[in-house]
């Protein structure tokens, strides 16, 4: 990725798939997250730990806004004029949105963050410089920076033989975020191709939709219409690389689903559906 | 895939030590062990033909993070356990699993296991052999019989707790003090006067309304994935769920509610009487079934005097009581706040009359049915056995005593005095994992394998709608060679009392084997041989039974009025939380560092308060305060909150460990043992949730000495639709629910 290259497709590159966008997918792995299922329990965010390697940075280091938390659950109160919150809590499970117009992508200098053939948003450990470019471009604030060398402090021995080896553990001065479980699509995707097949629906289970205790999240391939995922997508009509303005033309205002951010462009392949309140 | 593996070459190719000796006497043809030698080693670059490096395999086993025994599948890799996930095939949890059963694999793995068994020598605890440990344990306990031995333990189910049994019968004791600081002793209490059975099958997913009274069932309850997993469908239900929650402290589930009330503390049952008041009286419902007495009772709460004392908007209740009545099936329940009360019986047996006043029994509450192995039945705990252990050992009648799964030096408030009590126990047994209070203070540590690494079954207490033994089964090789499994211990002290009975075991694997070859055809399904039946056992980790069916009794109990503590004061909430629970998971770091899910503070004790009260008295967000009830104080920060009543304050449970592992030792405060010791007068638990406090403030507001997770803003969305809300009413015209 050339600045030249860049700058001669800037506006292929922003445009998505759906409208002639220079993407070749093979896969276009989304999410929908049902936010009226979740009760902001912590099953996901501990399985990501578990599954993805990452560190624990201890009470001062979280201060300083270093925890690792690739999939943490954000907590807000809404109706703050009241005594008390009447309506509970709302809770946010919040990661890499995999956008497909991602705002950290051109800015890395060394394009050590790319977009794949799977429509994902993937971070080459060993091409990242540290610049943080990428996080400071994030709307989201999902891109989590080795301040530190965690490999001694995090995993003190015998702890690091619960390493997940399908993935490295990543050292300091590297940029890192959710992968939406790369390593499990790729387990996946070479069985399917080693059976001659395409993948199935449901085969790919990200680590956090697998432990969900509600089953809030749902996770899938939009190019597979009959994924369950592509059914929600539609159904709540979110589309992707469709702009805000002809979106919301489009879109029956009263649909669930949404994507965060959305007036940003940045076309974020997680959709999420409103949480429900009965008013009594 | 497991399917398909034959587990016994598998262990063999794991080179398995300790237990591969036994491992012969099932007709295993060779032995490997690495210590032995014997033998050449398996080497990666031929393995066998099922193992291919680098592809993991998931094995079946059984969860014991907490008491609800979820299935769970393991998936290992080169001989090590790498990530544990939901069993599909255990209804208990469906193939879900919650923060603590995921992060099991970090007790496993955690540095700071016991890894040799250690005697108490000048006052301080030094390694020993298994030997010469077993050998002082058989010299001590061969010294005692009767009522002077005693066990002390968690909750304990499946094969441990009928070799426990036999052993404490062996003994000629009857001392089995079962103690859980999260529990629902109370309700057990009162479903067996009410319903004939202490534990019901809750079915959330069929009611079309809950209203819970401080019940925290997603959170810190006793089958937390269990009723999360329920309320999805009560929430997808063509009728949407609708759920009120009722507390004095903002719980995970109060998180997720429809509508929040805040309630004064200790004053829920005056609520519950209101209703039913409202419901017999105004609405209409019929009484059957209510003593005369009740009845009166119930007609002494009206609406104004109900919300005068409770604090609830009086429009608030009627509201929730017509539509109680209107979306039937509903269920209606009492948390740990209601049962910890000083009258928690009669608290939560006013609660549970208006599920009979509704008609929810039988309905949303359904019978468990007859468990066809009541040997194996869960032998649950409370408070009230903390206590008659405390008194016990205050009276010196105690000579002997094995801990396992239970902390009550940590656990147990300092006004019961067992701390000093510890000391006229003349021999104490640690059968632990990690080095926590109890532990320390013990006389002989035995080193226990970790869940991962041992054979067991257990039976869950509140089992899903398809009853079940859930298998547990080692997922990898021990980790550390002088850990023994919990069944081993259990059946060498037998063996040292009734070798005749017990001396054909050569270890606890192969009396399990045998016990299940013993049971019944009846839950062997198909299997056409024993050993078909006992791997399709291990393959797939429940062994499922059928409990028959039955039809629940619903009577209500004589209740007393409820005494409402008039006085001014803030009442001590000390809530469990999904994480660190009762303590036990302190030192797992994912846990310590996974922001609370409400306040979410990492690494840490805080307390919380309502802003007005504590403008009141002068104090904001962050300060440091002291929190002092007639029993002592704790020192710690305040965190604002407004899902609180404005005369509770409630402390996590959790931290304050003085041992417990370097992740848990020396953080934040355990408020635990500032508790007045008052027990209910009907069951004897400790009356948790009605220690009176004062807070003072003794320092200012410190951002960096206590952290939490994104609280920016006052935690508010700012106007942007991060969390979007829509109205049933949409969702009902758009979706058709």
């Amino acid at each position: 990725m050339s600045l030249d290259n860049i700058l001669n497709h800037w506006s292929d590159y922003r445009k998505g798939a759906e409208e002639g966008g220079h993407h070749d997918y093979e896969h276009r792995w989304a999410m929908a997250i049902n936010l009226d299922l979740c009760i902001g329990c912590n099953a996901c965010s501990t399985a990501c730990y578990a599954e993805n390697n990452l560190a624990v940075v201890g009470k001062e280091k979280f201060e300083k806004g270093q925890a690792m938390h690739w999939m943490r659950i954000e907590r807000y109160w809404d109706q703050q004029e009241l005594e008390h919150p009447e309506q509970g809590a709302s809770f946010l499970p919040m990661m890499c949105q995999q956008c497909g117009a991602a705002t950290c992508e051109p800015v890395c200098p060394v394009a050590a963050t790319y977009h794949t053939p799977d429509g994902l948003n993937a971070q080459v450990y060993n091409r990242c410089i540290g610049s943080r470019y990428c996080s400071n471009n994030c709307p989201f604030r999902v891109r989590y920076f080795n301040f530190y060398s965690y490999y001694e402090s995090s995993w003190p021995e015998p702890m690091e033989q619960q390493l997940n080896p399908d993935i490295s553990v990543r050292d300091k001065g590297v940029m890192e975020k959710c992968t939406f479980c790369m390593q499990r699509i790729r387990t996946v995707k070479d069985k399917a191709f080693m059976e001659d097949r395409k993948v199935k629906d449901g085969e790919v289970v990200p680590a956090c939709a697998q432990s969900c205790p509600t089953s809030a999240i749902v996770f899938g391939d939009t190019m597979d219409d009959g994924s369950m995922v592509s059914k929600l997508w539609k159904k709540h009509q979110v589309e992707r690389g469709i702009y805000q303005k002809t979106k919301l033309a489009k879109k029956d205002a009263d649909l669930r689903g949404y994507r965060i951010f959305e007036e940003l462009n940045v076309d974020p392949s997680v959709m999420y559906l409103e949480r429900v309140r009965e008013d009594i | 895939m497991s399917g398909k593996m034959n587990r016994r070459s598998f262990l063999k190719v794991m080179g398995w030590s300790s237990a591969g000796a036994a491992l012969t006497g099932c007709d295993m043809p060779t032995t490997i062990t690495l210590e032995e030698g014997k033998e050449e080693v398996m080497s990666y670059l031929m393995p066998e033909e099922y193992v291919i490096p680098g592809v993991g395999v998931w094995y079946a086993s059984t969860c014991t993070q907490c008491a609800a025994g979820c299935g769970i599948h393991g998936r290992v890799r080169e001989g090590r356990v790498l990530k544990l996930e939901g069993n599909p095939d255990t209804a208990v949890n469906n193939g879900k699993l919650c923060m603590m059963g995921q992060a099991g694999v970090q007790g496993h793995y955690n540095p700071d296991r016991i890894t040799t068994p250690m005697v108490r020598s000048g006052g301080s605890l030094t390694p020993v052999t298994w030997h010469k440990a077993l050998g002082l344990l058989e010299e001590k306990l061969g010294a005692i019989s009767g009522d002077r031995f005693a066990w002390f333990t968690g909750t304990v189910s499946g094969h441990q707790s009928v070799l426990l049994a036999n052993h404490l019968d062996a003994m000629g004791s009857t001392n089995h003090y079962v103690h859980e600081v999260v529990n629902n002793a109370v309700s057990r209490a009162v479903n067996q006067d009410m319903l004939g059975e202490a534990n019901p099958r809750l079915r959330l997913d069929k009611a079309k309304m809950i209203v819970s009274f401080g019940a925290d069932f997603m959170g810190a309850s006793q089958s937390p994935v269990q009723y999360a997993g329920q309320y999805a469908k009560f929430r997808t239900n063509k009728e949407r769920g609708l759920l009120v929650q009722i507390e004095s402290k903002m719980s995970l589930t109060g998180g997720s509610a429809d509508l929040w009330l805040a309630i004064k503390p200790g004053t829920e049952a005056v609520l519950a009487l209101g209703m039913a008041n409202l419901l017999l009286n105004k609405i209409r419902v019929s009484d059957a079934g209510i003593p005369s007495d009740v009845r009166t009772l119930i007609n002494n709460y009206d609406i104004t005097k109900v919300a005068q004392i409770t604090g609830v908007a009086g429009h608030r209740i009627q509201r929730v009581t017509q539509l109680l009545s209107e979306r039937s099936p509903s269920l209606v329940l009492a948390g740990a706040n209601v049962e910890g009360q000083a009258q928690g019986y009669a608290a939560t047996a006013t609660i549970m009359m208006l599920n009979h006043i509704l008609g929810n029994v039988g309905k949303t509450i359904e019978s468990a049915g007859e468990f066809p192995f009541p040997q194996l039945v869960a032998k649950q705990g409370g408070t009230a056995d903390l206590v008659a252990f405390a008194e016990a050992a205050k009276a010196k009648n105690l000579d002997a005593v094995i801990f396992h799964g239970s902390n009550p030096v940590y656990s147990a408030p300092k006004s019961l005095g067992l701390a000093e009590a510890m000391s006229s126990i003349g021999f104490k047994v640690a059968i632990s994992q990690f080095p926590d209070e109890t532990t320390m203070a013990a006389d002989l540590v035995l080193p226990v394998d970790s869940y991962l690494e041992d054979w067991g079954t257990q039976v869950p207490a509140d089992q899903a709608e398809a009853s079940a033994i859930h298998v547990q089964q080692p997922l990898m090789e021990k980790l550390n060679a002088e850990t023994k499994g919990l069944g081993d211990i259990l059946l060498t002290l037998l063996k040292q009392r009734r070798k005749d009975e017990y001396g054909q075991f050569e270890d606890y694997y192969a009396y399990l084997r045998n016990a299940f070859v013993a049971m019944p055809t009846s839950v062997k399904n198909d299997a056409k041989n024993n050993d078909e039946f006992w791997n399709a056992a291990l393959q797939t980790g429940v062994i499922k039974v059928d409990a028959g069916a039955k039809n629940l009794q619903s009577t209500v109990v004589s209740v007393t009025a409820p005494v409402v503590d008039d006085s001014a004061g803030l009442t001590l909430m000390p809530s469990p939380r999904l994480g660190l629970f009762d303590g036990r998971h302190a030192n797992l770091p994912w846990l310590q560092e996974a922001p609370d899910q409400i306040s979410k503070v990492v690494w840490d004790s805080w307390v919380e308060m309502h802003p007005d009260t504590a403008a009141k008295m002068g104090i904001g967000n962050l300060d440091l305060v002291k929190v002092s009830s007639a029993q002592g104080s704790v020192t710690l920060r305040v965190v604002l909150l407004k899902g609180m009543h404005a005369d509770a304050v409630a402390i996590p449970l959790g931290q304050g460990h003085e041992a417990h592992g370097r992740y848990a030792k020396g953080l934040g405060v355990n408020p635990l043992q500032i508790l007045d010791a008052t027990t209910d007068n009907k069951t004897g638990e400790l009356a948790m949730y009605s220690t009176r406090v004062t807070v003072k403030r003794v320092g200012p507001a410190d951002s960096l000495s206590i952290v939490r997770m994104g609280t920016g803003a006052g935690d508010s969305q700012v106007g942007r639709k991060l969390v979007g809300t829509v109205p049933v009413e949409q969702v009902r015209r758009t979706e058709g629910t």
